[in-house]
């Protein structure tokens, strides 16, 4: 910063310090702090509305690789090997019960059992099931929990993945790192706390759609809505200044707005003019924070050749898992990579091969890359999608094609680091892979438990809007305490 | 960021003194000190909700707080030693303590102690507050009554007097007619408004610019863009595949409702019901638009009544917040735990909008019905001349008719079958045929060449393969049974032929006939690929070629679209081409009625369905009429002979009806509200779900409110009715509340959204109540409401914050000093563009796509979306007010969302105004700031010749106000330091002087022109420039 504005800055603040002082207790100070911004430490972090978690974390950030479009858990991590004597017979009706499906399928006339074509083997020290689609995850499951009973109630994509982001169905409610950058704060000073990247994907093109609610602010402060970094163009938007103005001439544009800002406030007394200084030069710190960043010249072969060849192509998911770790490295608190191309409602073979080709290396290259950086203690990292998929059979069905339709009564998320217990399988579906048996684990207990391992107590973490005190996990939840260490 | 932390946290730290701002007395307010607490502590387990209701104690209501109770009553007046809650609320033991450790819910002593005086106060009761209707109360006096403009000043300056605080002088000139033109019109005053102001010395300077600014088309743009995000207004669906919907016609009617200054009232009743008034107008109708911007979904999969639940559910939340302020939606699962609204009382009102005749999926279409065509006036007026014209062709085709006496020419055999000769290519090619070959199609008259029938025939001289051919012919000609192919041939004696050839398309080309040697080699010969009818016909004469459509594969069925004429050298004649077949063919001409009636009658045809009747009837059973009626047809279109009195009536027919085609689909559409004929029944869901319906509920309104009229009809109309009934105690609040949140950024009660027990109690309650009424008595007059505001002294005061009004009022709740806020998304980018001289003023119509990044919709879009890609505009949509920028809702315009504006996904009444370094990014260097910098600089550099008098047009085009020395030498200094760059690098001074698609003046000097962008940039970046103050 300019030394003349920082001196000046430092005079006002003085100047009001000294007023202030006369009128408030720091009793009353704290007790305001929940009711509308964020708290500041002595050093200047900010701590967001909770000044400091409930309780001590075993997560200091997260990052949430998202699977949108409802992978299949048949294929990859749930495995029912009695399914293959079933093959094409009919679903009996005691495991469906009469549920309610999606009108795609519901007005069909068979509902075939279609087993997986992928073969599945042991991994680890307590023997996962892992399908070959994910040779390089297998090698880690000794650091994943790997949870088969999530289940959800949304049965279609735009309110399941809506409800999942952010714990109900309808548009509105704030998202979870949305929550968190509220609840929290921010770590780091040059950098948002919440950040989305969207990767490409090699299934075909037709992908379900995100939707920018699901890394919104809902009702709480705008601020807190996660910032997407992009592959293309700026990286953070309008974050380059403009052909032909250099970082110097933006220097001197600056010191003049500030200066004249400055006399403003001098005449004005607003706070909100003091603010917006700074948060100028906060705009321009993150004109060299961010390309350094995105920057990965600086990362060593070895590092590159565990995340695999597309690391080199930025967009990729693999690239922004690569991103994800420089990003948690700064402190950002809540990174989100989302991949699209998982709802494969017909040959789902070869859509599935092509998307695990996409993440398989590049999940365990992340979690591999954590542990070895000592980061992944206190990096929770969180792997899944909005629902799961039917064992029965959606359009033509043989042996190695077929396709499934959304499923959301069972459901595979994995988890690593951050609190949770390693190399463990925690509940178990039917046969079918249709109905929980053990162990059931709802969104909003997912969610419950996700801001557990970030030492928030879920039902603690609320903000007045309308009358009623919301939160992410509506008045739902119960924390899932056997996965965590 | 560590500043900004600090300065946040004083600005909470001065809230503490609120108390300052409440009635400073000892006595406690039930109202205002009371229920705050009992609703956000007790009303959980001891309120309106039976289901969670606990100890069978209730609170929320007056005689059940102080109902016996076997003895044990929650509330005796004036005794808090015998009163359970206040024992409850100090209980020692953990058990009894009240609330329940567990509840999450604690009371500050000081809110204890408030429950002691208020019991031994004597408990008064009262309603809430916003429950009862409004009265208009004495005006208040304050040492400051002289400086009072009007009411308003004398209800907020009695507060400023007990707060121990003083009004602030009048702003500057240059200041207050920048803010109020701010306020009213959404853009910034020009300089020669600003100068005729600050000439204008008489008392009714202020007055007359306000008038001004009322009469101004923009006020009604501006107060629209408001009353959008209220309408939750977008141009996609908002759901799943996020596609483009034609709404905007709604936009438009809103526009223009405020700037007609409709009444409030009736502005209600049109947008809510406008449908179902008798006689509704086209506007009327376009008006209920209001309850068709909700977001919508067509997902595959998705279940019809769940979303017809939702729809219901977000119209009854949406129309309770925005008139209301009531929280609707808290009573979908259960009964309102804080505001006396039952489940079921929800689900009366959810049963006025859950009859639409809409559809629960959207078909992600542009227009899901009910919608409406919304012709201009000059459309209306085309139409009724086109259907003039139409008409008067019509009456033209009936005379000539009448003027026919048809004779059936001698019978000929064809009479039983209807078998005969359809000549499909003769003097031109058929209807629609794409002409091609070797080189183009040569139709020669009989002058020329050889011409069997008509005026022409179609020739070709060749060496060697040559052929003519066409394709897409439409109609097509149709292949019955049995049927024969045939053209005509001419071979020049002198220059015959080897070999010619006949063939078809039916899709396929390999349908080929041969005459004469083998040459051309496509197809297998001997097939219908290939088929070989014999020698050559004989040269110098004309000769009948047939094909036995069944040998060369085209099955009964088939219809042709191509047919080619080949030859291999020579010189060749083609005519009178066709087929000989019982079927009807597309535009046939006959001679004869009785052929004619029989193929119709024989083979299915496409006549009009009455003939069709006729025809179906026994030839005995057909009366004189019905021949007549057949005879009449077959003369207007069929009979050869009338076609030449017949077919240009017929072409002038189509034509007129192609315009008005072609006009009505220029007439845009816009979603409106219709109700099925049968209403749906509406059931209390239980727990809110839409699968578990619990007992039928009938429309009707909340029973804490006024009742409907007797007789009042169980439709919209008398829910809209009735919330502008001057009996209602919400309505006017709430509007009157929005309007002062637009002036002075935060509403006399800060909850716009929540009127309930857990909004927040008014700033000014008896002020509030004395507008709601005014606007309520001057017949719901907007103008004259924001004319109050306006006029005060209070609004007119300058901004300037001193330390005492800053220690006791941070906020600026008490309005010690003129309102200053940051302005909303919209009047950024428009003060701006209105600074560049960009902006381009238009009102109204569908959205524009100005700049924005690359990749943005393609980074969330469904493949299969219209909105998956962002197609920029060009050209004067660039420069358009924001209010009219395309609003996708699942990725908003990035430079309005970054400003706050909500993501119009729902019905939002208060905008956060957040301060942040992404706003800083977008104002410094998105395209849209920096083209507007560079045209600001033109026009400084335009302005005047000195660099001071450049400045100073530039700054006060941007703040209205002349800069300091100080200020000139700050901006100056950057202007000459950052001049002597650019000179160095003129490549980077092109380049910025380069931005942006509006042409730049080529006559300036490009350093000098980059150096002046910068300074724009820079004073278009200032606090005072965003800000409205």
């Amino acid at each position: 910063m300019d030394p003349r504005i920082e001196r000046g800055l430092l005079q006002t603040r003085r100047h009001f310090l000294g007023r202030s002082a006369t009128g408030i207790g720091a009793a009353a100070l704290s007790s305001l702090l929940t009711a509308d911004a964020n708290a500041a430490s002595p050093s200047g972090e900010d701590l967001g509305v909770l000044g400091k978690p409930h309780f001590a974390p075993k997560a200091k950030r997260i990052i949430y690789l998202f699977m949108s479009g409802a992978p299949s858990q048949l294929d990859m991590y749930d495995y029912k090997p009695k399914m293959n004597e079933l093959f094409d017979t009919e679903l009996p009706d005691s495991i469906r019960m009469g549920q309610r499906l999606t009108t795609m399928t519901s007005g069909q006339k068979r509902f075939p059992i279609a087993p997986s074509m992928f073969k599945f083997s042991q991994h680890g020290k307590n023997g996962t099931w892992i399908s070959e689609l994910l040779p390089h995850t297998a090698t880690i499951v000794d650091d994943m929990a790997v949870i088969k009973t999530i289940h959800t109630e949304a049965i279609n994509h735009d309110p399941a993945i809506t409800y999942i982001q952010t714990g109900a169905q309808i548009p509105g409610r704030p998202s979870m790192g949305a929550w968190l950058s509220y609840g929290l704060g921010s770590m780091n000073q040059d950098l948002p706390s919440f950040v989305v990247l969207t990767s490409s994907w090699s299934a075909k093109r037709d992908a379900q759609a995100l939707y920018e609610r699901l890394w919104g602010a809902g009702f709480l402060p705008s601020r807190h809505a996660g910032v997407a970094l992009r592959s293309a163009g700026d990286p953070v938007l309008y974050l380059s200044n403009p052909p032909g103005v250099s970082a110097e001439i933006r220097r001197k544009m600056l010191d003049a707005v500030a200066t004249l800002n400055q006399k403003e406030f001098e005449l004005i007394h607003d706070p909100e003019i003091t603010a917006r200084i700074a948060q100028y030069e906060m705009a321009y710190r993150m004109q060299t924070s961010v390309p350094e960043l995105s920057d990965v010249s600086q990362e060593s072969e070895h590092t590159l050749n565990m995340y695999g060849p597309d690391v080199r192509k930025p967009g990729t998911f693999a690239a922004n898992c690569l991103l994800a770790r420089r990003l948690a490295e700064r402190d950002v608190r809540f990174v989100q990579v989302f991949i699209r191309g998982w709802d494969q409602h017909g040959n789902l073979p070869n859509d599935i091969r092509a998307q695990c080709g996409d993440v398989d290396q590049a999940c365990a290259a992340l979690v591999t890359d954590l542990k070895q950086r000592g980061m992944l203690e206190d990096t929770l990292v969180v792997w899944g999608g909005e629902f799961g998929r039917t064992i029965y059979c959606q359009g033509g069905l043989t042996k190695t094609n077929y396709g499934r339709d959304h499923h959301p009564r069972c459901f595979t998320v994995w988890m690593a680091g951050g609190g949770v217990k390693p190399g463990i399988s925690y509940g178990e579906t039917d046969d079918f892979s249709y109905n929980i048996v053990d162990k059931p684990i709802h969104i909003h207990d997912l969610n419950a438990t996700i801001l557990h391992c970030l030492g928030i107590n879920h039902e603690r973490l609320t903000y007045r809007f309308q009358g009623r005190d919301f939160r992410l996990t509506d008045v739902h939840g119960n924390v899932v305490k056997d996965i965590l260490l | 960021m560590r500043i900004v932390r600090q300065w946040l946290l004083f600005t909470i730290a001065y809230f503490v003194v609120l108390p300052a701002f409440a009635d400073d007395s000892a006595v406690v307010d039930y109202n205002r000190d009371i229920r705050p607490i009992l609703s956000d502590v007790c009303y959980k387990c001891h309120g309106p909700d039976e289901g969670e209701r606990q100890a069978d104690l209730r609170v929320d209501i007056q005689a059940a707080a102080f109902a016996e109770r076997d003895g044990n009553p929650a509330i005796v007046a004036g005794k808090s030693d015998a009163s359970h809650l206040y024992l409850r609320l100090t209980a020692d033991d953990p058990d009894e303590r009240m609330p329940p450790a567990d509840s999450g819910k604690e009371l500050t002593p000081a809110q204890i102690d408030l429950f002691k005086r208020w019991i031994d106060q004597g408990a008064t009761w009262g309603e809430h507050w916003s429950f009862v209707k409004p009265v208009r109360g004495e005006l208040p006096t304050s040492q400051f009554d002289d400086r009072a403009k009007n009411a308003i000043d004398r209800f907020i300056f009695a507060k400023l007097e007990e707060a121990g605080l003083s009004p602030n002088a009048e702003a500057s000139k240059e200041r207050l007619i920048r803010r109020v033109t701010f306020d009213l019109t959404g853009l910034p005053p020009t300089l020669e408004e600003v100068d005729a102001f600050l000439a204008d010395d008489s008392p009714e300077a202020y007055e007359r610019v306000v008038d001004r600014l009322f009469e101004s088309t923009r006020y009604g743009e501006h107060r629209t863009r408001y009353w959008l995000d209220v309408a939750r207004y977008g141009d996609t669906h908002g759901l799943h595949l996020d596609n483009e919907r034609s709404i905007w016609p709604y936009r438009d009617w809103v526009i223009n409702a405020f700037n007609n200054n409709m009444p409030f009232d009736q502005f209600t009743v049109e947008q809510l019901a406008g449908d179902l008034l008798p006689n509704a107008t086209m506007e009327q109708q376009i008006a209920t638009g209001f309850n068709r911007c909700n977001v919508t979904t067509s997902e595959g999969g998705s279940i019809a009544e769940e979303y017809l639940v939702r729809y219901a559910v977000d119209r009854v939340e949406t129309t309770a917040t925005a008139w209301m302020g009531l929280t609707a939606g808290c009573a979908v699962c259960h009964d309102h735990k804080f505001d006396p609204l039952t489940q079921k009382e929800f689900y009366q009102l959810f049963s006025y909008f859950y009859s639409l005749t809409e559809n629960a999926m959207d078909g992600n279409a542009l227009l899901p019905p009910p919608v409406l065509k919304v012709a201009s006036d000059e459309q209306k007026q085309q139409q009724q001349n086109l259907n003039s014209q139409l008409a008067a062709i019509e009456q033209q085709i009936s005379e000539a008719i009448a003027k026919v006496e048809y004779v059936e020419p001698e019978a000929t055999e064809d009479v039983a079958t209807g078998r005969r000769d359809f000549v499909w290519i003769d003097d031109d090619l058929p209807a629609n045929a794409n002409a091609q070959g070797d080189s183009p199609w040569k139709f020669v008259a009989a002058e020329e060449g050889q011409v069997y029938g008509g005026q022409r025939s179609s020739t070709r001289t060749a060496t060697g393969l040559s052929q003519h051919f066409f394709t897409d012919a439409k109609p097509g000609l149709k292949i019955g049974q049995d049927d024969v192919l045939f053209a005509y041939v001419y071979l020049d004696e002198k220059n015959p032929p080897q070999e010619i050839m006949l063939q078809f398309n039916d899709g396929s080309w390999e349908h080929r006939a041969i005459w004469g040697e083998d040459l051309i080699e496509w197809g297998t010969n001997g097939q219908a690929s290939r088929l070989p009818m014999g020698e050559l016909p004989p040269a110098g004469q004309w000769a009948r070629l047939e094909v036995s459509a069944a040998k060369v594969g085209l099955k009964p069925g088939t219809v042709l679209n191509g047919w080619a004429f080949t030859q291999f050298d020579g010189t060749v004649y083609w005519d009178h081409a066709g087929v000989n077949t019982m079927t009807p063919q597309g535009d046939e001409a006959f001679e004869s009625f009785a052929v004619w009636k029989q193929i119709q009658r024989t083979t299915e045809n496409g006549l009009p369905k009455p003939l069709q009747e006729i025809l179906k009837l026994e030839e005995d059973k057909v009366t004189e009429p019905q021949t007549k009626q057949l005879v009449s047809h077959f003369v207007e279109h069929v009979y050869t002979s009338t076609r030449e009195v017949f077919e240009p009536l017929h072409k002038q027919l189509a034509d007129t009806k192609k315009q008005l085609d072609d006009l009505d689909k220029s007439i845009p559409a816009t979603l409106v509200m219709a109700d099925m004929p049968d209403r749906r029944q509406a059931h209390l869901l239980i727990r809110g779900e839409y699968d578990k319906q619990g007992d039928p509920v009938e429309s009707g309104v909340p029973a804490v409110f006024p009742s409907l009229p007797d007789g009042a009809p169980a439709n919209r109309l008398a829910l809209a009715r009735w919330l502008v009934d001057p009996a209602h105690p919400l309505t006017a609040r709430v509007t009157v509340n929005r309007f002062w949140q637009q002036f002075f950024g935060v509403g006399i009660v800060k909850t716009t959204e929540d009127f309930g027990s857990q909004g927040e109690w008014p700033s000014h309650p008896k002020l509030l109540d004395w507008l709601a009424v005014e606007f309520v008595e001057s017949g719901w007059d907007v103008k004259q409401m924001l004319k109050w505001m306006v006029m005060s002294a209070t609004y007119r005061q300058s901004t300037e914050v001193t330390p005492i009004a800053l220690q006791k009022d941070p906020l600026n709740r008490l309005l010690a000093r003129g309102p200053r806020f940051r302005m909303d998304a919209e009047m950024i980018r428009d003060n701006a563009l209105f600074a560049g001289g960009l902006l381009v003023e238009q009102i109204g119509g569908k959205s524009v796509r100005p700049y924005q990044p690359v990749g943005l919709w393609e980074a969330v879009g469904y493949s299969g979306s219209n909105t998956v890609r962002f197609t920029q505009d060009h050209g004067d949509a660039l420069y358009r007010r924001s209010m009219y920028t395309f609003w996708k809702r699942t990725a908003p315009p990035p430079s309005m969302q970054i400003f706050d504006a909500p993501s119009r996904e729902y019905c939002v009444v208060r905008r956060e105004r957040t301060n942040t370094p992404k706003a800083a990014l977008a104002l410094m260097n998105d395209v849209q700031f920096v083209e507007a910098a560079r045209n600001l600089a033109q026009r400084m550099m335009k302005s005047g010749e000195s660099i001071e008098a450049r400045l100073d047009f530039g700054f006060r085009v941007s703040t209205a106000r002349t800069p300091d020395e100080s200020e000139r030498r700050v901006l100056l200094g950057i202007y000459n330091s950052v001049l002597h760059d650019y000179q160095q690098d003129m490549a980077a001074a092109t380049s910025l002087v380069s931005v942006g698609e509006s042409k730049r003046d080529e006559s300036l000097d490009v350093a000098e022109l980059a150096a002046w962008t910068i300074v724009a940039n820079a004073i278009l970046n200032l606090d005072e420039t965003v800000t409205k103050g």
